[in-house]
């Protein structure tokens, strides 16, 4: 069918592997196969390593230029400190210089600017700015924003928070809910620097779950972003079918004191789901809602026991003195460890009303109950 | 390694600022901050050189500008050990990490001032100066 011409150099060894029993043949296959992988994967680390050396050296000469023109036509301008940053004409000429026509080099530049906001602010920051828009680095950006890789677009969110530059809502709020998780998570840090009306808007559009350590992050972006508009947390409350975004708005509600918020956190104790319930009663807990009370006493032996806890925790929390009596029962009778000890930590709480019963229960507890009570009346131990 | 940069002429009216800093940007942010008729900056880039620059130079400066987190020994562990010397120096802490346990536990060592980057120039310059004044 296919007349293929080998080279003759070959000849010999297409008749050995001709003349081999098919055992030997598909061992030396195998070799061959093994062997040509092992040659290319070292052709590919050698050629790596050469690019990246390669690049070490030109950023090596090119990083202390920039360094230099940085610091001479931006930090050391001398209407930096004096002179509003759009009002100060900078010395584009001199950037010229660098061979700013390569998309590596232009990569350097944007890549310093950006490290060197993230050392000062002020004037300076907003000259570093000025140049990084008037360089028109920001196009490089976009266009990795319209890339297909998620990297390239992670990149490209990073450089925008870094420069605080505005982005349209509809670029970005697709992504908050990106099934790559990287991508996510820049998605939403972005959205909610660069979003000036509704940095919380991802909330409404959020299918995927938040998982813990995006939450850790989401608060973290939120309480260091300057200028925030920070809403009432009670909207998702009340009408997110998102879970972890409930259970996430809860801790924000707790995290900036939300007292407006209480209704609708009361309002979740009738929730089926009983993680969520939990998550309102320690919410309520921390929020130090003394009305709640009376009703997490009501609903207490209908509860599992995770809300159990959460409900003696947050009767020390609020420490009203008012169900010590409640407190020393469970302490007492109740057959659950967790349990004695949140009762016990809370009568604690209580001490300014509680101190006669604390000292009643320390001279006729059972010897593991006045364990419990001295490890909670240690200040040294939270927990 | 050490850099030391020195600039202007009179020595001997010149502070001397130790900077502590892994950043390679920072130093030339604060050498081009403080101006060079007045300050002489010595920086070295983790806690292990400044310990070494403090001993050679028996603890001899004005003041020190210090980050937290730096490899071998970070910023506390040079704040305790220069408050523990017969004559502290005093010492400002610039770092990334603003979260209320590092401020607490950084003026529970002896801090006499904390700074959270980024920086604005104007506001490291007066501390720096108000610390120098104060301490002359």
């Amino acid at each position: 069918m296919f007349d293929i011409q080998l080279p003759a150099f070959l000849e010999p060894f297409i008749n050995i592997f001709r003349s081999a029993p098919l055992v030997i043949q598909l061992a030396m296959i195998f070799i061959v196969v093994a062997a040509g992988g092992t040659l290319l994967a070292y052709f590919s680390i050698l050629r790596n390593r050469y690019r990246g050396n390669r690049r070490d050296k030109r950023l090596a000469k090119l990083l202390p230029k920039i360094d230099n023109l940085i610091i001479d036509e931006v930090l050391t301008h001398p209407e930096a400190d004096t002179v509003p940053a759009d009002q100060v004409v900078l010395n584009l000429d001199a950037f010229q210089e660098l061979p700013l026509d390569k998309k590596w080099a232009r990569a350097a530049l944007t890549e310093r600017i950006i490290h060197f906001r993230r050392n000062v602010r002020g004037n300076m920051g907003l000259l570093l700015r000025s140049l990084y828009m008037q360089l028109e680095l920001d196009k490089d950006a976009m266009k990795k924003m319209k890339a297909g890789h998620w990297e390239k677009k992670v990149q490209a969110l990073i450089e925008f928070t870094s420069m605080d530059m505005s982005v349209a809502d509809v670029t970005i709020l697709p992504l908050t809910n990106s099934r790559n998780r990287e991508l996510r998570a820049a998605a939403r840090h972005a959205y909610i620097k660069l979003s000036k009306n509704e940095p919380f808007k991802f909330f409404d559009v959020v299918t995927e779950p938040l998982l813990m350590w995006d939450q850790v992050e989401l608060l973290r972006i939120i309480s260091t972003t300057e200028d925030i508009a920070i809403p009432n947390f009670a909207r998702w409350v009340t009408y997110s079918s998102n879970k972890s975004v409930v259970s996430f708005c809860l801790k924000l509600i707790v995290h900036y004191n939300q007292l407006p918020a209480v209704p609708a956190v009361i309002k979740l104790l009738d929730t089926k789901d009983h993680y969520l319930r939990a998550d309102a009663i320690n919410c309520l807990g921390k929020l130090r809602v003394p009305d709640v009370e009376d009703k997490l006493v009501s609903i207490y032996s209908t509860q599992p026991l995770h809300c159990q806890i959460e409900i003696l925790k947050a009767l020390g929390r609020i420490s009203s003195g008012r169900h010590i009596e409640f407190l020393k029962l469970e302490f007492l009778h109740s057959t659950d460890f967790d349990l004695r000890k949140s009762a016990a930590k809370s009568l604690v709480r209580n001490d300014w009303i509680a101190k006669q019963v604390i000292e009643e229960l320390m001279a006729t507890a059972t010897p593991e109950n006045l364990r419990i009570l001295k490890h909670c009346m240690n200040p040294l131990i939270k927990y | 390694m050490f850099i030391h940069i020195v600039y202007g002429t009179n020595a001997a009216t010149m502070s001397k600022i130790l900077l502590v800093e892994d950043d390679e940007i920072m130093p030339k942010i604060v050498a081009r901050i403080l101006p060079s008729s007045e300050y002489e900056l010595d920086h070295v880039s983790n806690g292990k050189e400044a310990f070494e620059k403090l001993e050679s130079t028996q603890y001899g400066y004005d003041l020190i500008i210090t980050d937290i987190m730096m490899p071998y020994a970070n910023g506390f562990e040079i704040l305790s050990k220069v408050k523990s010397q017969p004559r502290p120096i005093p010492v400002i802490i610039v770092s990334n990490a603003g979260n209320e346990d590092m401020v607490m536990e950084g003026f529970k060592l002896g801090a006499d001032d904390f700074l959270k980057k980024p920086i604005i120039p104007a506001e490291l310059m007066i501390r720096v100066k108000r610390l120098l004044m104060k301490n002359k």
